[in-house]
């Protein structure tokens, strides 16, 4: 194996840190994290991380779709970044979206508490 | 002699102003006093009508889903001592003359949860709501390992313990799956029990607006509710 790229340290480092999240909510029973949620982040970060350190894995892929070119590898990467963006901001919007319910729920017991 | 067990029933209900007043004087006709209204953030009179009829309603300030609402519901039940929690939809599509039939596995002491469902005697329901649950079944059961006839039923009821260990986080229509889930990851005994669905006009035109597109979001906030 060759020396490892800027591109591939990172992705492995957001594979490790997203694998990493989920094992310990997982261990830490949160957010109601299953086994089978923990084993498809795995799979989902995982993946991205083998591409990235077995980089050639992806001729055979581009092979099969006809994909050729280098520039193919700066639009897989654009791919991946705005993936996790993605995946991030969705996954914030969940937790606002919680926190929201939590509050109006607060408010509505608190309302009956106060009444009875 | 054993003590009674108190029963509450839980009724989510968005703008179902019309509606909401029979719906409270049914259930207490059929014998049920403890009746807790949560209204939806809606913006009509839906709680000043429940509690016009002599429900406890509450209010959230924003809609936050059926879902939230029933989960609202569920937690002032239990604030309030209850033993055995019924959840049904506030548009009057349910009959509370089903509530006995749902809360007597959880008396006799064997059963945590009953699903009330309509797929085991579909009379009356249009062949879209049948097809539209058989695959809500499916999917339940793929994502979350357990097959019921009627995932999305609104229905059901709880003991204090099902209630207690229930821990749900979907806020909108994917919070039947949800409970379904937990059934089985608690390793809940639960029941099914056939219940009639009065099929209105009223009740028809809220289920028109649960279609396609809100039957794809709830998949898809399934789904994502998995890898997230």
């Amino acid at each position: 194996m060759n020396s490892l790229h800027l591109y591939q340290i990172a992705i492995i480092f957001i594979a490790a840190v997203m694998i990493f999240q989920g094992a310990m909510n997982f261990v830490r029973g949160k957010n109601n994290q299953t086994i089978l949620k923990l084993l498809i982040r795995i799979i989902v970060w995982g993946g991205m991380a083998v591409v990235a350190i077995y980089p050639d894995l992806t001729n055979t892929v581009a092979e099969l779709i006809g994909m050729q070119g280098n520039i193919n590898a700066v639009i897989l990467t654009g791919f991946i970044l705005v993936f996790l963006m993605i995946f991030k901001l969705l996954s914030a919007i969940e937790r606002l979206e919680q926190q929201m319910t939590e509050l109006t729920r607060k408010d509505a017991l608190g309302e009956m508490k106060n009444e009875k | 002699m054993a003590k009674e067990m108190k029963t509450y029933v839980v009724v989510p209900a968005y703008n179902e102003e019309k509606v909401i007043r029979s719906v409270v004087l049914e259930i207490q006709n059929a014998g049920y006093r403890d009746i807790i209204v949560v209204d939806d953030g809606g913006t009509d009179g839906t709680r000043a009508a429940a509690e016009k009829a002599g429900a406890t309603a509450l209010r959230h300030r924003i809609n936050r889903g059926k879902g939230a609402a029933t989960k609202t519901g569920i937690e002032a039940a239990k604030l309030l001592g209850a033993d055995i929690i019924v959840t049904m939809d506030g548009d009057g599509q349910h009959n509370p003359g089903d509530i006995a039939k749902l809360i007597e596995p959880i008396k006799t002491g064997r059963i945590d949860v009953v699903l009330g469902t309509r797929l085991k005697n579909p009379l009356g329901m249009p062949w879209y709501k049948i097809w539209q649950n058989k695959i809500g079944n499916i999917i339940t059961w793929y994502l979350f390992g357990l097959y019921v006839t009627d995932s999305q039923s609104g229905f059901r009821a709880y003991s204090r313990r099902a209630a207690e260990l229930i821990n749900t986080h979907s806020d909108r229509y994917e919070y039947d799956s949800e409970v379904i889930r937990e059934i089985h990851l608690r390793k809940l005994k639960y029941r099914e029990i056939p219940i009639e669905v009065r099929y209105t006009q009223y009740s028809m035109g809220k289920i028109q607006k649960q279609g396609f597109v809100n039957g794809m979001k709830t998949v898809y906030k399934m789904i994502w509710g998995l890898i997230s």
